[in-house]
């Protein structure tokens, strides 16, 4: 025991060279996320009317930028994220607190900071990562034991519930479910027991109800649309009529590449960001959906699979929580865009259009493969505690 | 390392878990995109054709209406309409404006109607500015078009109608349809106007003519992204009538101030050449939305100036009904020409005692004495004898009961008694004293100006079937004979003549003779209300102390020339007086320039 308490974070060699590094990496994985990007940039190749201008391009240079973050993070050290969990979870919350008092000046929505050289910053973005990293250093630590108290679980709960509180209020209904979708999935699969799960569902059934009343007017009409789009088919509900009319006009094999009416004849709106799945699958048809959604399936089966392989706890929990949060992402998207669930206006990671979240799920990417390449790597239960 | 180990047990159990849920979910959405596009496939590929393709239609050019001559009665003109493109300019409505109001007249609510549209539209649809812009302002505009972009012109149809006032209630109007009178998708178009009254309802679907249709593609915005396929327009048909514009100002004027109607027909072949019916208006009013007040007064006048007397007003026909009675017992061999009735003023029928108009009686009288006289008595005596039965039947024969199907929608059938419809519809026995009044065209019996047109111009015709009509039949009409004696009829016709033209007839006063033609009918009045004994005892007053809604009703059924009859007019006049007094004159006036215009005419040729 005492060899642990020495080595401060690591009793095996995991100084590991960059060549080491690079033949650690999945490059399956590497390869299965081109591939959906790949897809992304010709739908939106095809919704420019088969033009390279604008959309194709600036999305390039965002995959260029994303993937540069993806392998600066596939390649660090582990540890490093491990020492600053509760620091960069620190700051995000910061920000988030930041946006919130300049919202309270500000009209509408207030979900962005501006910051010299970075230009837009969405804390909520970033706490999608950071709050996966501070619980994952929270439960490096953990016994079996802890895990099973109430009173451990607090503090991950707050975690949790001061930013959702925060975007809640912004408001970005969106995000704040993930964050709470992203705990409560770490929260399982550390090994909280299964009844606090039918407690919490017991909960939220009586809960809910009650939270309804603090939803904004448009995020009630938007549940209430979704629930019965042919409504008002005109106003609200056009979003979700419009985009069943695409995906399902598709057919089996769908219209060909470039051939999509309803995308080209601009009926779906956001055609290139949020809804882009309905583009890809009027073009392509079901077996196109379903090859997208497969390659989707893949990626995150191969999170996971690359999470077991981790020797360490946080390791684990890090990539486990950064593939819930690219899963959740996924089909609440598709699932959303097939009037599944209401419009909560949440991209598809990889192929929508757009620099905030491809910045967020490229981090998460890198991240996971920064835990595949430490795989060897054994951090002890002291060194959390000590640190 | 317990700790560990049994930490990764745990963790890699609830990790096949979230995988599990994770497979479960994706095979969900792909039943999902199974169910969208698969099993409802076919729907949303119906609705995504709908989406692609915007069916616009093209509006055809109204008909024209012209009259016997030629001459316009309805047409199109055009007219401009300045419209207001936002996305075509570089300033906001409001600074447009107040340069445009420099140029043309704009109300202030008027400014704000338009403010408010443009709000509303997407930038590319235009907003209406002002319709029917006058040239010099369509001048001014044009030249300041560069300061004010996003402004144009339109070109849009509007109807009018030359003949005014003089032909209103015949031609009709058009107006946006009514809520109710949408049957037709094309019919919410802003620019489509249907036939409201007259000639433009009855005629609606040969004037509109047949809608065309252009298929564009386009975009969800609305923008035109190409043109699929257009059907043109087919313009509605010209429809020459029968009325002739000189004709209808001659009639209105000759009706002057009285309210009432006059028709002026061909007895051979039925065509109308003049209908008037006052008071008038002028349709083209109704081409810009109605001030409610004006509408208003149109609605609740007493008058009721939109109202077609001549098909639409309902009268007792009075003594012209006794050329169907004297007719009848000729016919039915009831009445000859020796028949004879001695009138002394009053006649008792049963328990009641029914007067002639003439306190004093008119002595014995033969058939043309009553006829020339309007002996009241003679038609009690003579319809007793004649009967309901054929009374009724003459009276269907020669168009009473039916609408005449001149053509204009609204036309009233009337209501001609008989012994079976008292029966269906008093639950009462026919009576001796209904026969008594309906002899003189009174108690049940109602009838249309143009039935009782057509009931003079059947029986001075020769007794054929004519049916009026307002378009230029295509070939000489053909009717059928009614099949009546022609010794009878020329027995009636000679009475007829008697009234204007010998001494002592009813409408002697009001003769005429126009280079050798002359002109024969018959008056009549119908009392609106009864008579009581006491007011008779008391002396009856004269109409003109009477108030306007309380005298009678003055009718005059005119034929000429009249050795050779050619045309046949009514004139009725509501609470006129007396047909005689009011209503003669007014005919005799119609008739001879109707004449005078006939001769010029032939003259010409």
């Amino acid at each position: 025991m005492s060899l642990f308490l020495e080595n401060k974070y690591y009793y095996k060699d995991t100084d590991l060279t960059l060549k080491e590094r690079l033949v650690n990496l999945s490059w399956s994985y590497i390869a299965m996320i081109l591939t959906v990007v790949c897809i992304g940039l010709a739908v939106l190749y095809s919704i420019s009317n088969g033009s390279v201008q604008p959309l194709v391009v600036r999305q390039l240079y965002r995959v260029g930028f994303g993937f540069l973050l993806f392998a600066v993070l596939a390649l660090s050290d582990l540890r490093t994220w491990l020492k600053y969990a509760y620091w960069l979870y620190g700051i995000s919350l910061i920000l988030l607190i930041v946006v919130d008092v300049a919202g309270m000046t500000g009209m509408g929505a207030q979900r962005w900071l501006k910051l010299p050289l970075i230009g837009q910053l969405q804390p909520s973005e970033l706490m999608k990562i950071t709050l996966v990293l501070a619980l994952a250093r929270y439960f490096q630590g953990s016994s079996e034991q802890d895990v099973r108290s109430w009173r451990f679980l607090i503090i991950p709960v707050l975690m949790m519930a001061i930013p959702v509180i925060l975007i809640w209020r912004q408001p970005d209904l969106g995000t704040a479910l993930m964050l709470c979708i992203v705990t409560v999935a770490l929260l399982f699969l550390v090994g909280v027991q299964y009844w606090k799960f039918a407690l919490l569902g017991g909960f939220v059934a009586i809960a809910g109800p009650i939270a309804w009343h603090f939803l904004h007017d448009y995020q009630k009409s938007r549940v209430l649309i979704f629930l019965n789009p042919e409504s008002d088919p005109l106003g609200a509900g056009y979003h979700i009529m419009q985009s069943k009319i695409t995906l399902g006009s598709g057919g089996l094999f769908g219209k060909g590449f470039m051939q999509g009416t309803q995308s080209h004849l601009n009926f779906i709106p956001e055609n290139h960001t949020d809804f882009i799945f309905t583009v890809f699958a009027e073009e392509f048809g079901m077996f196109g959906g379903w090859f997208l959604l497969g390659l989707y399936l893949l990626i995150m089966v191969a999170g996971c699979r690359m999470a077991l392989k981790s020797r360490n706890f946080f390791g684990k929990i890090l990539a486990l929580g950064l593939t819930v949060n690219f899963a959740t992402y996924v089909f609440i998207n598709i699932a959303m865009v097939m009037g599944c669930v209401p419009v909560v206006g949440i991209p598809l990671p990889l192929v929508s259009y757009g620099g905030s979240a491809m910045a967020v799920v490229w981090v998460g990417f890198g991240l996971i493969e920064c835990v595949y390449v430490n795989r060897e790597m054994i951090l002890t239960r002291q060194v959390a505690r000590t640190e | 390392m317990s700790w560990q180990a049994e930490g990764s047990r745990v963790i890699f159990k609830r990790t096949v878990v979230l995988i599990g849920a994770l497979c479960v979910l994706t095979v969900l959405l792909f039943a999902r995109m199974f169910y969208l596009q698969v099993i409802e496939g076919a729907k949303y590929r119906t609705l995504a054709d709908k989406n692609r393709i915007s069916l616009r239609h093209l509006p055809p050019v109204r008909g024209l209406i012209l009259d016997r001559n030629g001459q316009l009665l309805a047409l199109n003109r055009k007219t401009f309409t300045a419209t207001f493109m936002p996305e075509n300019s570089p300033e906001k409505i409001d600074d447009v404006l107040k340069k445009l109001s420099l140029l043309l007249p704009i109300s202030d609510s008027e400014k704000t109607r338009i403010v408010k549209d443009a709000s509303k539209v997407r930038p590319f649809m235009s907003v209406r500015l002002k319709d029917d812009v006058s040239f010099d302002e369509m001048s001014a505009i044009q030249l300041n078009i560069p300061d004010l972009l996003g402004v144009s012109i339109d070109e849009s149809r509007i109807r009018v109608y030359p003949a005014k006032e003089y032909a209103a209630h015949v031609v009709g109007y058009v107006q946006l349809p009514a809520e109710a009178d949408i049957i037709k998708d094309f019919m919410k178009m802003p620019e489509v106007r249907l036939g409201k009254t007259g000639i433009e309802q009855a005629y609606d679907d040969q004037l509109y003519g047949t809608i065309g249709s252009q298929r564009v593609e386009i975009n969800a915005f609305g923008r035109d992204v190409r043109l699929l396929e257009t059907q043109k327009a087919v313009n509605g048909e010209n429809l020459q009538t029968t009325l002739d514009v000189r004709l209808q100002k001659i009639g209105l004027d000759a009706l002057g101030e009285q309210t009432g109607s006059a028709v002026l027909m061909n007895v051979h072949t039925g065509e109308i050449l003049m209908m008037v019916s006052t008071p008038s208006f002028d349709p083209n009013i109704f081409n810009a939305p109605l001030p409610d007040a004006l509408w208003k007064s149109l609605n609740n006048n007493p008058k009721h100036p939109l109202v077609n007397k001549a098909v639409q007003g309902l009268y007792s026909p009075g003594s012209l009904f006794k050329i169907v009675v004297a007719l009848a017992g000729l016919e039915g061999g009831d009445i000859t020409s020796a028949s004879r009735v001695n009138c002394t003023g009053a006649l008792q029928v049963g328990n009641n005692v029914f007067h002639c108009w003439r306190r004093d009686g008119h002595g014995v009288e033969s058939l043309k004495d009553a006829l020339q006289h309007s002996c009241d008595i003679y038609f009690y005596q003579m319809g007793q004898k004649v009967g309901v039965d054929k009374i009724s039947q003459m009276a269907a024969k020669l168009g009473f009961g039916a609408p005449t199907g001149v053509g204009i929608v609204g036309e009233k059938s009337g209501l001609l008694p008989s012994r079976e419809w008292k029966r269906r519809e008093k639950d009462d026995e026919w009576r001796i004293g209904d026969t008594v009044n309906l002899s003189i065209g009174q108690g049940y019996l109602t009838a249309t100006p143009m039935q009782m047109l057509q009931m003079m111009a059947r029986v001075v015709n020769g007794g054929k079937a004519v049916r009026p009509t307002l378009i230029k039949p295509k070939g000489p009409p053909v009717f059928e004979s009614l099949g009546f004696n022609p010794y009878h009829l020329a027995l009636i016709r000679k009475g007829l003549s008697a009234v204007v033209n010998e001494k002592g007839g009813t409408a002697y006063h009001v003769r005429f003779d126009s280079h050798g033609q002359k002109m024969g009918g018959k008056t009549a009045s119908t009392q609106i209300r009864r008579i009581s004994a006491k007011e008779r005892e008391e002396g009856i007053k004269p109409q003109s102390q009477l108030p306007w809604k309380e005298r009678d009703h003055a009718f005059f059924a005119a034929y000429a020339p009249e050795n050779k009859p050619e045309y046949a007019l009514i004139v009725a006049i509501e609470h006129g007086g007396g047909g005689s007094l009011t209503a003669a004159p007014i005919a005799s006036q119609i008739m001879r320039k109707a004449l005078e215009l006939k001769r010029e005419d032939e003259g010409k040729k």
